[in-house]
């Protein structure tokens, strides 16, 4: 899924500034290119939101993440014991639970997931309408500055 | 003739049981302040556990490194009033002044201790206290400030922007820190003067360690990862694993994740087979496991010195460190050894680049090696130490 990044570094004198933002040029490359749009990247992120909240550019890129996200497989996982005692049993005695309740839970899930399709395209309807917004405010304040007499002075 | 004894002032005292960068870092300077020939009295509480501050040692003084170590009872706490003001707090939300020294009582603070100092503060040249958010650290100052050097650890967090930090800080006869990255952030919220302010930190023993024998050990013969400390949410140890989650499926690399230290990992079920925990283990193993290691990473945003990112430079591996820790990004720029993430697609391209570049993340090794062994090593600590003394407490 993903490249190792191009960079040519002749390891003795590289400066660690500089390393860090090709890689995250090459990085943010990337994101544009679509690489890292995808469910798991959501997932992972999932507890770095908070320190992204000031980033408008990620928030976009996360929405594309979710909308990867968003209709979950509910037969996506193995079913799987750690503990080594009994484990074929215990496996075979969740499957069973499993299959039991699948009339009760594939109805919920059916529900949750159009449920979070709806959020998501909400969502990016906001996003997608408050990113206008702000722009046709930036496009009207630079052009009243630009009419505005010279001031200050 | 004027006092030269000091007294260290910390809610607990780094041993077995208890576990923490600031508080290590307050008993490595009080060890080595005895080695300079300065009489030094520990003092602490009886508690070990800074999540339930429960008295489990017995008080009394017990001769330790060579130094007076006081253990004086925790005062019993309101614990659900102080959860429910951390709570507002630590969500961003302002409370009264009142609540803030309610909080900070009823976090831990120990009457007996305060009383021992109310009686022998003329007898210490310098009270020497730390970290900063501890209501005990907090009276400390608050009653002797003319002769306390707060030692604060600071964490850009809610907690650092109460009001009463503010006094804290200003009164406090000085303050010693960890580093740059930290005296700046003091600077920026409490306008702390140069003229009370010291750069001093930790000094870190030489490491010798061979990067085959713990994957030798522990038949790892795959690369590995490395995390040393405490597992918990606000050490980032649940962004750490889904990185790595998220990393071995979308690369296809086969790495694992290796933890030292303590506290419950929470880690995604596909990963587990790829963690090894080996929980707390000597110091030649974790510096062994450091060696071995692609990478030492460190997800936290809240530190304020690093003093496991330090070890791993000395020990030559690189870090990996969250763009939002100025402190440890700090160290990352001013050792050359060490990359910062903001984000999964950061992450993911820095450490594919240091699975790939085996040249270059050996250049960075070197480079932390030599930062750590010239700015940390306990000589030259201990001089910026006793100049700091000189310059803040004069004898």
């Amino acid at each position: 899924m993903s490249e190792s990044p191009i960079l040519s570094i002749g390891a003795p004198g590289f400066d660690v500034d500089k390393l860090v933002a090709d890689l995250q040029a090459t990085a943010d490359r990337k994101m544009k290119d679509g690489v890292y749009a995808d469910a798991r990247v959501a997932r992972a992120e999932k507890t770095n939101l908070v320190h992204l909240r000031g980033s408008d550019d990620f928030i976009t890129f996360y929405l594309t993440c979710l909308r990867d996200a968003v209709f979950v497989d509910i037969a996506d996982f193995d079913i799987r014991e750690r503990r080594r005692f009994l484990s074929p049993l215990l496996v075979g005695l969740k499957k069973t639970i499993w299959k039991l309740l699948k009339f009760y839970t594939y109805r919920l899930w059916s529900q949750q997931n159009q449920v979070n399709g709806l959020i998501i395209t909400a969502l990016e309807g906001l996003e997608e309408q408050s990113a206008k917004r702000i722009a046709a405010l930036e496009a009207r304040i630079a052009e009243l500055e630009r009419k505005a007499p010279h001031h200050g002075g | 003739m004027a006092a030269e004894r000091l007294a260290f002032v910390s809610p607990r005292f780094a041993g077995e049981g208890a576990v923490g960068g600031a508080e290590t870092l307050l008993k490595n300077l009080a060890i080595h302040a005895v080695a300079l020939g300065i009489p030094v009295d520990f003092l602490t509480t009886c508690a070990q556990s800074h999540y339930t501050w429960e008295n489990s040692l017995p008080p009394g003084v017990q001769t330790i490194d060579g130094m007076n170590v006081h253990f004086f009872p925790v005062d019993d706490r309101d614990v659900g009033a102080f959860l429910r003001i951390q709570n507002t707090i630590d969500h961003g939300h302002a409370v009264g002044e009142s609540d803030e020294l309610f909080w900070l009582r009823n976090g831990v603070h120990s009457t007996a201790l305060l009383g021992h100092l109310e009686a022998n503060a003329s007898r210490y040249r310098a009270i020497l206290t730390g970290p900063y958010l501890f209501g005990l650290t907090w009276s400390t100052a608050m009653a002797h400030p003319e002769r306390t050097l707060l030692i604060p650890c600071l964490h850009d967090e809610p907690f650092a922007r109460l009001s009463v930090m503010k006094r804290l800080f200003r009164d406090a006869a000085g303050c010693l820190f960890n580093s740059h990255a930290e005296r700046e952030l003091a600077g920026e919220l409490f306008g702390v003067p140069d003229a009370k302010a010291r750069i001093v930190g930790m000094g870190i023993d030489p490491i010798e360690a061979d990067p085959e024998v713990f994957a030798r050990r522990h038949g790892i013969s795959t690369p590995y990862v490395l995390y040393s400390g405490r597992r918990e949410p606000l050490k980032g140890t649940p962004l750490l694993c889904d990185y790595m989650q998220a990393f071995r499926e979308r690369t296809g690399r086969d790495i694992q994740v290796v933890f030292t230290g303590s506290g419950a990992i929470d880690a995604p079920d596909a990963l587990w087979p790829h963690i090894l925990d080996v929980g707390f283990v000597s110091e030649t193993e974790k510096h062994e496991a450091m060696a071995g290691a692609i990478a030492f990473l460190h997800p936290s945003v809240n530190e304020s010195f690093g003093i496991v990112l330090l070890e791993a430079f000395l020990a030559g591996t690189p870090g990996l460190v969250h763009a939002q820790s100025r402190v440890l990004v700090g160290q990352c720029r001013a050792a050359g050894a060490g990359l910062w993430f903001r984000h999964y697609p950061d992450f993911e391209t820095q450490l594919l680049f240091l699975l790939d570049h085996p040249e270059a993340r050996a250049e960075l090794g070197r480079r932390g090696h030599r930062f750590v062994a010239d700015e940390y090593a306990w000589p030259v600590v201990e001089q910026k130490f006793i100049r700091a003394l000189d310059a803040l407490c004069p004898a």
